[in-house]
């Protein structure tokens, strides 16, 4: 019962973390490496609205999550859009920019166990005999709100659909009048808002730290490669796979053997099955 | 309506079009023709503007040197600067060569980003005009476009490009792979398309006999260049056509 309910609890953080990568690669073929960084200065940006300019916490969240969207539009618009198509380079650049905001963050003296986010709702309840505080359960329903929201925006908007068309051939896309800058830009800007999302609700679990940019960046690929990159769907399910499978670690071998499973998924999808769980595209255009 | 004077297209230095000068006028149905590589997809991406894309992504992969010149004119107004998006929102839509329809989407998906550039009323109203032109669509709404066969992908890849409100379409190689009765179909859809919604076509084809029927007026491509132009009728009946283009010596 205790791993089915954290297992759960596990998985949708993770795929929480991982949807932003998956949403910006589906669409514009940017691996995006600067998706953890986004996560943790969005953390910073919320406790120093929160903290130091006194704002309410609410207004702080939806400021901050504002902010990361507009930084995401920026380091396309201004980085990002110099190297597209030129997978190599838009690694190295979008991981310098990462580095750059991770590093300049512990630069500037946030670091150590003094920030942290408060959690939403105070509390707990026990689920049959096993207490499981209240914010953890706002973020399953959270992740399950996130995840309906994107299925619906990108089946029955016209942006949404205009994403997925560019996702899947960016040329006959450009041919209807689909501007494939604009797009990028609007995909970028969303995952950013994404990753800051992600860290806004599953930061206030613990510290505010920088490695944990690096974390969840491991995290996201993880995630992202099992699923089959690009196919936002099979990141939700391989966040299950995922993060059952942590659990189980946690429980059966130990704590310390937690970040050896996201490599090793990494490793052993990359074997065996290269082109991810959800990797389908390759069969259809085949059958064409 | 259109008037495409000096296009040249080099791909490094290879000259992909030589001095090619097309027009097409309101409600025209025009006809390039011409054998594999005589640059008939290159034209159509000039004249949409997407060889401005490829020109741009190749740059920037430190591939082929693409130059693109002459001057395109479209409504009496010059569009030769005007970014692809642009034209499209013009009325310039292009129906690529082997459709290039999205496979993972729906055959009703499919259409429905097509309407991108499409107000409401307009996307509902072609929609069912697209229906109308192409009735086993309509049977086809929720099968997912990569699954359709290569006529079902062709009828949706023109019902999409309807979708997004062309003023002029151009058709590129619309006929390809297809069986003759679905060729057959293709070719009165695109004339009852003109002839209903006073939409202008440019049409390329390898082979000119299934599709000159229904052409006003008819280039042909050699190597680049533009050998021979005309009304219909006058082209059906050169003797150098119709040994290269009917087989009929």
């Amino acid at each position: 019962m205790a791993i089915l309910i954290y297992g759960t609890i596990n998985s949708v953080a993770l795929a929480l973390m991982a949807l932003g990568f998956a949403l910006v690669y589906g669409i514009s073929r940017v691996p995006n490496f600067a998706h953890g960084a986004l996560y943790v200065i969005t953390g910073f940006i919320a406790w120093s609205l929160l903290r130091t300019l006194g704002l309410n916490y609410f207004l702080s969240i939806v400021l901050a999550i504002i902010a990361i969207g507009v930084v995401g539009a920026l380091m396309y618009q201004f980085v990002l859009i110099r190297v597209r198509g030129m997978a190599i380079s838009e690694i190295i650049a979008s991981y310098a920019i990462g580095l750059a905001i991770l590093e300049g963050l512990r630069w500037g003296g946030f670091k150590g166990s003094t920030y942290t986010l408060p959690v939403f709702i105070e509390g707990s309840i026990n689920i049959g005999d096993i207490p499981v505080d209240l914010h953890r359960i706002l973020v399953v329903g959270i992740g399950v709100a996130v995840v309906i929201f994107l299925w619906l925006f990108t089946h029955y908007t016209r942006i949404g659909l205009a994403l997925r068309g560019m996702a899947q051939d960016e040329r006959a896309a450009l041919m209807l009048g689909i501007d494939s800058d604009v797009m990028a830009v609007v995909a970028m800007a969303s995952g950013a808002m994404l990753a800051g999302l992600a860290g806004i609700v599953l930061l206030p679990l613990g510290n505010i730290v920088v490695e944990k940019g690096y974390d969840v960046l491991i995290q996201a690929i993880a995630v992202c490669i099992v699923g089959g990159l690009g196919s936002w769907m099979g990141a939700v399910l391989a966040a299950f796979l995922i993060g059952f499978a942590q659990i189980l670690t946690v429980v059966y071998l130990g704590a310390h053997f937690q970040m050896v499973v996201a490599l090793l998924a990494i490793i052993l999808t990359l074997i065996l099955r290269p082109s991810g769980l959800f990797g389908r595209q390759k069969e259809l255009e085949e059958r064409v | 309506m259109l008037e495409a004077t000096d296009l040249m297209v080099f791909y490094e230095n290879m000259l992909a079009l030589n001095n090619v000068s097309i027009k097409c006028e309101d409600k025209q149905i025009v006809g390039v023709f011409g054998a594999n590589s005589a640059g008939k997809s290159t034209l159509m991406y000039t004249v949409s503007g997407i060889m401005e894309d490829i020109r741009k992504k190749e740059e920037m992969a430190g591939g082929e040197r693409i130059t693109v010149l002459g001057q395109i004119r479209f409504l009496g107004r010059d569009i030769t600067d005007l970014k692809p998006s642009k034209r499209a929102r013009e009325g310039i839509i292009l129906c690529p060569e082997r459709r290039r329809i999205f496979p993972e989407c729906s055959v009703m998906e499919n259409l429905r980003i097509g309407a991108y550039l499409a107000s409401p009323s307009q996307a509902k109203d072609t929609l069912e005009y697209v229906f109308n032109v192409y009735p086993a669509l309509e049977k086809l709404k929720k099968r997912v476009g990569g699954f359709l066969s290569g006529g079902e992908q062709q009828m949706l890849a023109i019902g999409r490009a309807l979708m997004a409100q062309p003023k002029l379409l151009l058709l590129d190689e619309p006929l390809l792979g297809l069986s003759p009765l679905i060729q057959s179909i293709m070719v009165r859809s695109t004339k009852e398309i003109r002839n209903e919604k006073g939409i202008s076509i440019i049409v390329t084809e390898q082979y000119a006999r299934p599709v000159l029927p229904i052409v006003d007026y008819a280039f042909i491509l050699e190597n680049g260049a533009a050998v021979l132009e005309g009304p219909r009728d006058e082209v059906l009946n050169n003797p150098d056509v119709r040994s290269a283009y009917f087989g009929v010596s």
